[in-house]
């Protein structure tokens, strides 16, 4: 027994979320062969299918490009401090991956370990995360080799699978997710699976155990001296989350605004002396490898990458974390032997 | 045409002549080639020359970790040939000590590029050497901006919305700059803030002020490599902004940039005939 | 001419990047010559319109202008000998760029005013302040930023 949902009455349901206030995000085509999440205006505008990985992730909802954390008047010798108003709207995002879905809880830890965000917080209060299992997979997705695949349930409110027949199986997974779909579906027979997901890319255990005394290994240099130092990397990883602090404005006044930041860049880390402690690229790239596999794991326990390959895909220099552990783990391997 | 690209990166590097070779790889025949730099004449196997070879690969001869390597020779396509006559007329490489392998090309992508599309430099030109045979046609220069009458046939009003809607997925991660061999500068005018020129927030305006920082200061300067474009994880569609300078600059000065190595270039120079129309 | 003057719903703000050795002094002697000229004109001072770097313009309209003024030294009469020649060639191709992303050109203006020339420029800015209030407040480009990010 399951529950179901025809592609209709889905688009409908969506039609309605719309009309009743609620901001509504999904995958959505932004030009020819370009797929985005981004806010729906239309039912018909959100695709259900037919797409292997957006060109962002959904972070974006979360934990957007471009924040004021307060506004500031100077008049005369006095700073006046106005905070921004509290997110009221309710939100949705429907039709995400679940390498994107699996990316919230563990971005929830950098957000709450020691300073709980706020603006983090409140959106993922407000926010249900509808998740699309994934029937096709590319040659830069790698969730099997992070312990996640095509219907990992991760971090995901709802999870949908397609169904022959233009329908949808409908599991809840949090009580946010049964409050959202109760009453809109169908008891049915059927039941949605999904084929397996990419083959693995790389040993995951045997990376854990063994980077954390790699930091001087060569393969460092050998795998990512054509990187270009730019952040298309992290800005489309769903888990890279460096931000970077700044004012904007004038004499009279401004912004206090967190704006993504991106550890490729040099800027990165340059200290105002003129020294740079990660001076070259190869020493950033292995910076974001290690962070994502040592040094947030040794913290958290997770892996800091959910295997969806925007990295990789997005590269103007086909350079990614899958494409780094690879060479990492044969060099490692043979080194061994 | 391969053997003969991998025996001379092998005689030149055995040769001692140049001590890396900056070429294509390539590990998945499925997957796009990526750059490859390669230090000793056995690993030139790994050199590939195909049509998934994107990467213009001038943008390496001015980075510091690549200068660290020693004398470079550096394979070129057509178009790619062209950043190399502008990067020595800008003196930002010494083109005698650098060895450029000219790689005769048919177009790449599948589907061709646009860019491809309307290439007039199928052999590579201001090469030391041509590897391959590519037959040249001229194009002409109408054909060359089709791509922008569409968008100038739109109201002003519809244009600024356009790139308003555009630039509103800009992420600002700074793929344009980083793969553009003519964006060399050291510390670029978006990193600095003192004062801060241009917003670093992703916002519209902050990305519309970026956008216009970066084709303008390319103006008269790119040679049409498209890599901004294709490195866009927006898939913004950069390469009209980088259009309209070229034509223009075609058009009011007779100038195509790395064209002519002899040729002085356009924001460099100025004449006293130049119209001024526009000035009351 | 103050008795003359009417209330108007909208006072345009116009952003005038003058060269320290012509236009500013035409506009000083506009001044010392008790030449009126409307309010709506906010000047900045450059060394030289060769210095009139193309990020000031887009930044005037970031910052809420409707319109841009830019001048300088006539041809030949550059106090750098040739920086107006130099900037004229950038003004070339830099509005060939503004107009393809769709700027509204009727309010980018470029002139040469000379340190003679106070009448000339007491009509320009006359001119460019009636122009630009016949046009209104730059809403397409108020649009742009004011959208918002997520």
């Amino acid at each position: 027994m399951s529950e179901v949902i025809s592609a209709r009455a889905l688009r409908e349901l969506i039609g309605g979320w719309l009309k009743a206030g609620i901001r509504v995000a999904g995958p959505r085509r932004v030009a020819t062969d370009q797929v985005a999440y981004a806010w729906l205006d239309r039912p018909e505008d959100c695709l259900l299918g037919g797409y292997i990985h957006p060109h962002n992730s959904i972070k974006e909802f979360f934990f957007p490009r471009h924040e004021s954390l307060y506004e500031y008047r100077i008049e005369g010798k006095k700073i006046a401090l106005k905070n921004p108003e509290p997110l009221a709207d309710e939100r949705i995002v429907i039709g995400a991956r679940p390498c994107d879905a699996a990316a919230m809880p563990i971005l929830d830890h950098v957000f709450n370990w020691d300073f709980k965000d706020p603006f983090y917080n409140r959106r993922r209060e407000q926010t249900t995360v509808v998740t699309l299992a994934c029937r096709e997979h590319d040659h830069e997705c790698f969730c099997t080799s992070v312990g996640l695949g095509p219907d990992a349930e991760r971090g995901s409110d709802v999870m949908l699978y397609e169904l022959d027949g233009d329908m949808y199986e409908v599991r809840c997974v949090t009580d946010k997710g049964g409050n959202l779909m109760a009453g809109r579906t169908e008891t049915s027979q059927l039941t949605g699976s999904v084929p397996p997901g990419p083959a693995k890319k790389f040993d995951l255990a045997y990376l854990r155990e063994t980077i954390g005394s790699k930091f001087e290994s060569p393969v460092w240099t050998e795998a990512t001296l054509r990187c270009m130092a730019c952040g298309a990397c992290a800005y489309t990883c769903p888990t890279c989350h460096c931000f970077d602090i700044v004012d904007e404005g004038n004499a009279r006044g401004g912004i206090r605004a967190k704006n993504w930041d991106a550890c490729q860049f040099p800027m990165f880390t340059l200290h105002a002396s003129g020294h740079n402690p990660r001076n070259t690229q190869p020493q950033r790239q292995r910076q974001r490898v290690m962070h994502k596999f040592s040094i947030y794991p040794d913290k958290f326990g997770d892996v800091l990458c959910t295997g969806c390959g925007n990295c990789t895909r997005h590269c103007s220099v086909h350079l990614g974390v899958q494409t780094v552990l690879e060479a990492a783990e044969k060099s490692w391997r043979n080194a061994t032997v | 045409m391969l053997n003969d690209l991998r025996q001379t990166a092998r005689q030149l590097l055995a040769d001692k002549k140049v001590d890396v070779v900056i070429g294509y790889g390539q590990a998945d025949p499925a997957g796009p080639a990526y750059p490859v730099f390669i230090t000793r004449p056995e690993d030139t196997e790994q050199l590939v020359f195909n049509d998934r070879c994107y990467n213009n690969l001038t943008t390496f001869l001015t980075r510091k970790e690549i200068r660290a390597m020693g004398r470079a020779a550096v394979l070129v396509k057509g178009c790619d040939a062209k950043s190399v006559v502008v990067l020595a007329v800008e003196s930002q490489i010494d083109r005698q000590s650098v060895v450029v392998i000219g790689m005769a090309c048919n177009g790449v992508g599948q589907p061709s590029l646009a860019k491809c599309r309307t290439c007039d430099v199928h052999m590579p030109r201001h090469t030391d050497m041509v590897i391959g045979q590519a037959a040249d046609h001229a194009i002409e220069a109408k054909d060359r901006y089709a791509e922008l009458a569409e968008m100038m046939s739109k109201s002003a009003s519809e244009r600024l919305a356009y790139w308003g809607q555009e630039l509103s997925r800009c992420v600002k991660c700074y793929a344009c700059r980083q793969v553009c061999p003519m964006c060399y500068c050291e510390r670029c005018v978006a990193d600095k803030n003192q004062p801060q020129v241009i917003k670093t927030s992703a916002t519209t305006m902050g990305n519309l002020a970026w956008q216009i920082n970066r084709a303008f200061h390319l103006a008269s300067r790119c040679v049409g490599c498209d890599e901004c474009t294709r490195a866009c994880p927006a898939g913004i569609n950069l390469r009209l902004l980088n259009l309209m300078l070229a034509q223009a600059t075609e058009e009011q000065f007779d100038y195509r940039p790395g064209m002519d190595k002899d040729a002085q270039p356009v924001l460099g120079c100025f004449s006293v005939k130049d119209k001024e129309c526009f000035i009351k | 001419m103050s008795e003359t003057q009417t209330k108007h719903d909208f006072e345009p703000k116009i952003v005038a990047y003058v060269c320290n050795w012509c236009t500013y002094l035409g506009a000083d002697l506009a001044g010392t010559n008790r030449l009126e000229y409307p309010p709506n004109i906010r000047i900045l001072r450059l060394p030289c319109t060769g210095r009139i770097d193309f990020n000031l313009i887009v930044k005037a309209y970031e910052m809420g202008a409707d319109a841009v003024l830019v001048s300088g030294c006539h041809p030949g009469d550059c106090h750098y000998t040739s920086g107006n020649y130099h900037a004229r060639r950038r003004w070339m191709l830099f509005r060939v760029l503004l107009e393809g992303i769709g700027f509204d050109m009727r309010r980018v203006h470029f002139t040469w005013i000379s340190a003679a020339e106070a009448k000339k420029f007491q009509e320009v800015v006359i001119d460019i302040t009636e122009q630009t209030r016949a046009l209104g407040p730059y809403g397409d480009f108020r649009k742009l930023l004011e959208a918002p990010v997520c």
